[in-house]
């Protein structure tokens, strides 16, 4: 295995009394595309949560054990989130552009971190929509609302808005579980082109998904990380028996 | 096979209708008519209001009554210009729109958002009990609290003027202030119902893309709750032009430009204060101006209207 980017180590995540992520330990590749698969409960997004500290926002959370990038603890005390955030950005469940034109909804994050420059903002627009190649289809009405935009239209503008702030790494929970078929097809094509230039994590139902994007997959059962690897190791030569079960689609 | 014996019959979709019907048409009737009785309060106040209004508009002509600056009803020869009037309930409630609805929205936002749940739970039943307070009390606690610290200011502002006249603190700024706390409960419970409607996915995009807490508050959340912010500043200003009994007991009541050290009188005040020795001409002209106050609060209303439908157009 190459030298890792994220790595995990015996972490183990609390929802109060709910004992969610046990002893979890996973190295994580740069420039690739880690598939994190597993049934609903799993844990999966959970752990997603923990590489950008999302899950600081959950009440009554505790997390234990280290996550490493770039080789600083994220869950160390002076970590800034919100920096952290910039760094990881993350492209949610269900498309979630904010109720503004495709234009401020790409700008919102450099915004945030100061950029003013009306030029340089341009810039950012033109580029991460194509980065997201969805610029030609909206280049023409970039001040109208990013909500008269098609679902699939709508995440890959979520897309553009996250690498908007310049993130080296990319979450995406489930980023195509709300798409049509077409729009899913987008998405993933859009997912190998991205791991050029990011390190991308993807939690995902759909193991013909996992199968087609991923580099690398790692399988979780009950808050467990039973399996990780390679993905076609995985999905052909699978170790353990759980893992085998899950992809024959015996339970889950 | 069990269930077969239990229902026999349990398969016939037709319905009993004679049964049916009769509900149904009870059912109707009883809506109908609560409807038809609200209607009826409306047509009849709008009746009532053009019927005993309009006569003395008319007569004593409508450029000399909005434009006049005179309020002399009961003089030898009356003058009844309103424009003062008119112009102090606009000012007023301008400025207490301008004071209350900035904390309003604040305290909106940091009950929706920041509050931790605890505080929020004291807070909240604080707001709903200053929406259900009498509010001629809170003109009491105008006069007796408010108006002896605006005097004082009153003092120190205009000590070295001798032509003002000093108004003991019943002026438009305290009137204002009064206005201002009581659109609160209102501005408040509207905006906060906007601010806990904006999907929760608003604010994690937000948050996942660096920003603050406050920073997702004041860019994400409050910008995606605007047309609900925009309903809780109109009511708020209905509830302040309607106003009366506060402000009776703090504005002073004199017919003069709003100026905030000025003894003011307000459309609704000049109503309350004059019904009760008014006759002829000069009560005629009270019900116009109750006529002018309605029209005010009709183009308030047609403002909320249009917004709700901008609202359910593309920004939500």
């Amino acid at each position: 295995m190459e030298k890792s980017r994220i790595s995990v180590r015996n972490l183990n995540l609390y929802y109060g009394t709910n004992h969610a992520l046990k002893d979890v330990s996973l190295e994580i590749r740069g420039s690739a595309v880690t598939a994190l698969i597993g049934p609903s409960g799993c844990g999966k997004s959970s752990f997603l949560r923990c590489i950008n500290r999302m899950n600081d926002f959950v009440e009554g959370v505790r997390v234990e054990g280290k996550v490493l990038l770039d080789g600083e603890n994220l869950y160390d005390r002076r970590v800034d989130a919100t920096l952290l955030r910039k760094k990881v950005g993350m492209v949610f469940q269900r498309p979630n552009p904010f109720p503004m034109s495709i234009y401020d909804n790409i700008v919102y994050g450099p915004r945030l971190h100061g950029i003013r420059a009306r030029q340089e903002l341009d810039g950012i627009v033109e580029e991460t929509l194509r980065e997201a190649a969805l610029f030609g289809e909206v280049k023409d009405r970039l001040k109208k609302s990013a909500l008269a935009l098609s679902g699939g239209q709508q995440q890959r503008l979520c897309i553009a808005r996250a690498l908007a702030v310049r993130p080296e790494v990319l979450l995406m929970d489930e980023p195509t579980s709300a798409l049509d078929p077409v729009s899913t097809r987008k998405v993933e094509e859009l997912i190998r082109n991205l791991k050029k230039k990011y390190t991308v994590v993807i939690v995902t139902h759909n193991m013909q998904q996992a199968a087609r994007v991923c580099d690398d997959t790692a399988f979780f059962l009950a808050g467990e990380l039973v399996e990780s690897g390679p993905g076609d190791v995985l999905f052909s030569r699978p170790k353990d028996r759980r893992t085998r079960e899950y992809i024959a689609g015996r339970f889950g | 096979m069990k269930t077969e014996t239990k229902h026999p019959h349990s398969g016939s979709v037709m319905a009993d209708r004679r049964k049916k019907n009769a509900a149904e048409g009870i059912a109707q009737t009883v809506f109908a008519a609560c409807a038809f009785f609200v209607i009826l309060a409306v047509v009849s106040i709008t009746l009532y209001l053009l019927a005993k209004g309009v006569p003395a508009l008319l007569q004593v002509g409508p450029g000399k009554i909005l434009l006049g600056t005179v309020w002399k009803p009961t003089a030898a020869e009356p003058q009844y210009g309103i424009f003062h009037v008119i112009l102090t309930s606009l000012a007023g409630t301008a400025l207490a729109v301008l004071l209350g609805v900035p904390v309003g929205i604040l305290t909106a936002a940091f009950l929706a958002e920041i509050a931790d749940r605890r505080l929020a739970a004291v807070v909240k039943p604080a707001v709903e009990l200053l929406a259900g307070i009498p509010s001629v009390l809170y003109g009491l606690l105008g006069l007796t609290l408010l108006n002896p610290l605006i005097y004082r200011l009153e003092l120190t502002l205009f000590r070295d003027s001798p032509d003002h006249r000093f108004t003991g603190g019943a002026n438009l700024l305290s009137a204002a202030l009064v206005l201002a706390v009581m659109i609160l409960p209102t501005v408040i419970s509207v905006s906060e119902t906007a601010i806990r409607s904006v999907p929760p996915g608003i604010r994690a995009a937000s948050l996942a893309l660096g920003g603050s807490r406050v920073q997702t508050v004041f860019r994400a959340v409050l910008p995606a709750a605007k047309s609900g912010i925009a309903t809780a500043i109109v009511l708020g200003v209905g509830r302040a032009v309607g106003e009366a009994a506060a402000i009776a007991l703090v504005a002073g009541g004199c017919v003069n430009p709003p100026f905030p050290f000025r003894s003011v009188r307000f459309l609704a005040t000049a109503i309350v204060s004059e019904m009760g020795y008014a006759a002829g001409r000069h009560r005629q002209m009270l019900f116009t101006i109750g006529l002018v106050l309605f029209s005010l609060l009709m183009a308030v209303n047609a403002a909320l209207t249009k917004i709700r439908k901008a609202g359910t157009g593309e920004h939500g």
